[in-house]
């Protein structure tokens, strides 16, 4: 360390950000009630994950939900072991990108895996969960025989 | 772009934990040998572009803090931010700014000063940059846990090991100890990489950049001005750029950055020049994994033999294509904002022959600055060039 001089300000800032999910509601109340839903245009029929209002491809604001199906294929991943100061109290956790039908990529935490056991290509399953604090998310987690 | 502009002068601090300055007298040390070194004072320069992501420092608008301190008054300025690339981003402004005609001397600075937040802090302010409701919120991406997602893809597709990795980070400090403004000055080995603390599997901690106080600056001038100032020019030929998704979800493979490939067509086709005359190169090193993926995605090798060209040393001093004698984001440092204009300054080194004992020979008289912002989100690609046309 260095001895160098410092002002170790007076002033200290917190963020915390109330984001808007009026347009993506269905998305997070779906979690809540074990559904995974995501978005289709009703002009084009293009599917997007994230979910979004707007249609990424021909701009439209007509859309649908639907519910995606559960196995996906491991594409890549990794085991955070130094995390960020948000998550100094979680254990090291597995994140990885998996592909779902329709070509629909995400990227959640991959539960009750061991490295040593896993490998691009295999199947996992896409599950929805509720944090303690009620915040719904999702995860995606091993067939049983692994 | 109507007028030809050229690196006319170029100045760079001492990169690592400094403690010993503030932001605006970090920038300042860089200006001052600019503007020096140009030839120029501060009354001459149309335009200052600061190149920061800030966050992780007091001051929320850098740029003028930073020209009020240097003695600028009344000159035009923007903070401009690309992640990782916003140095690149940076001398593109200061550089579309001459060629339209707008000003004929622009001075371009990046800067960062990351050590005054505690480390964890960092690690999260980086860890946003992507997209922070999909893949932060709840997943707590970090910047080497997105890199460990293109190295496991690759390592899988094309059998690029961890050994091959290791060797990026060994070339990195064996040129770093030879920069006296490297953050990391001392040789390191194959075993002392592989076995250093992993951050994000497979990545270990000598996979990873550090985090860093620097900054850098140069002065671009007109062809008019330039020929005045100075009978060594560094052409800027050609600036390529692209960008892909915020979610990391959204991209089409992680065996590449599509934005780096785009960024590099578009910079060979305005410099009309490819990659086999390009004499030396600094390309973007956040992790090992990224350097590889460069030398592909630059048109350097082909897919996948990225890890052959490490292997086979072809990208030392004497090798196919030097890449990052200056010690790479990797034993240099990498504080984000400055890397960007860090590399021009290295590029215009090298082409004016004034490297040292880390000096790549110049054959075409071609360089070429490859650096990216995130994970691939952004990418700018800069080839410069002895002779203006």
């Amino acid at each position: 360390m260095s001895s160098d001089p410092v002002l170790h300000s007076r002033r200290s800032l917190t963020l915390r950000f109330d984001i808007p999910i009026s347009h993506t509601r269905e998305f997070w109340d779906g979690l809540k009630e074990g559904k995974f839903l995501v978005t289709r245009c009703k002009k084009c029929g293009n599917i997007s994950f994230p979910p979004q209002s707007d249609c990424p491809r021909c701009m439209s604001n007509e859309h649908e939900w639907v519910e995606l199906k559960r196995e996906g294929k491991l594409l890549t991943y990794t085991l955070v072991q130094v995390t960020p100061a948000s998550f100094v109290d979680n254990d090291p956790y597995i994140v990885a990108i998996a592909e779902f039908q329709g070509g629909i990529k995400i990227l959640a935490w991959l539960e009750g895996a061991k490295l040593d056991k896993i490998g691009p290509g295999i199947q996992v399953r896409l599950e929805t969960r509720v944090s303690k604090e009620g915040n719904p998310y999702y995860v995606f987690t091993l067939p049983q025989s692994l | 772009m109507s007028r030809n502009v050229a690196v006319v002068g170029i100045g760079h601090s001492r990169f690592g934990r400094r403690t010993d300055v503030n932001i605006a007298e970090l920038a300042f040390e860089s200006i001052k040998q600019a503007l020096e070194d140009a030839g120029i004072d501060r009354k001459d320069v149309g335009f200052v572009t600061v190149g920061s992501a800030g966050g992780w420092y007091e001051e929320a608008l850098p740029a003028v803090v930073i020209n009020e301190y240097s003695g600028f008054k009344s000159v035009g300025t923007m903070r401009v931010e690309a992640a990782c690339a916003s140095g690149s981003a940076a001398v593109k402004v200061a550089r579309d700014m001459i060629a339209s005609g707008e000003t004929d001397i622009a001075l371009a600075v990046g800067v960062e000063k990351m050590s005054e937040v505690d480390t964890l802090t960092s690690v999260e302010l980086i860890g946003r940059a992507g997209s922070y409701m999909w893949e932060f919120e709840n997943y707590g991406m970090t910047f080497p846990a997105y890199y460990a997602l293109y190295a496991v893809a690759h390592m899988n597709r094309f059998g690029t090991t961890t050994e091959d990795l290791a060797r990026v980070a060994v070339k990195a400090h064996k040129y770093g100890a030879m920069n006296p403004l490297a953050q990391f000055q001392r040789d390191i080995t194959v075993e002392k990489v592989l076995t250093s603390q992993v951050v994000a599997w497979p990545l270990k901690l000598y996979d990873s950049c550090p985090l860093t106080d620097g900054s850098a600056a140069v002065v671009l001038a007109s062809e008019e001005v330039a020929r005045k100032l100075t009978d060594t020019p560094i052409w800027i030929r050609g600036i390529g750029y692209s960008s892909d998704s915020a979610n990391l979800s959204k991209r089409d493979d992680y065996i590449g950055l599509r934005a780096s490939v785009e960024a590099a067509q578009r910079a060979y086709s305005s410099s009309k020049v490819g990659p086999e005359k390009i004499d030396v190169a600094t390309c973007h090193d956040c992790f090992t994994i990224a350097e590889i993926m460069a030398y592909e995605d630059l048109g350097f090798c082909r897919k996948g033999e990225g890890a052959t060209l490490i292997r086979e040393g072809q990208t030392e001093i004497g090798g196919k294509i030097p890449v990052n004698l200056d010690g790479g984001l990797k034993a240099k440092g990498h504080p984000i904002g400055a890397t960007g204009v860090s590399m021009i300054v290295e590029i215009t080194k090298q082409l004016r022959n004034e490297a040292g004992r880390r000096q790549a020979s110049i054959k075409n008289g071609f360089g070429l600055a490859h650096n990216v912002g995130g994970t691939g989100h952004y990418a700018y690609v800069t080839i410069l060039s002895r002779d203006a046309t």
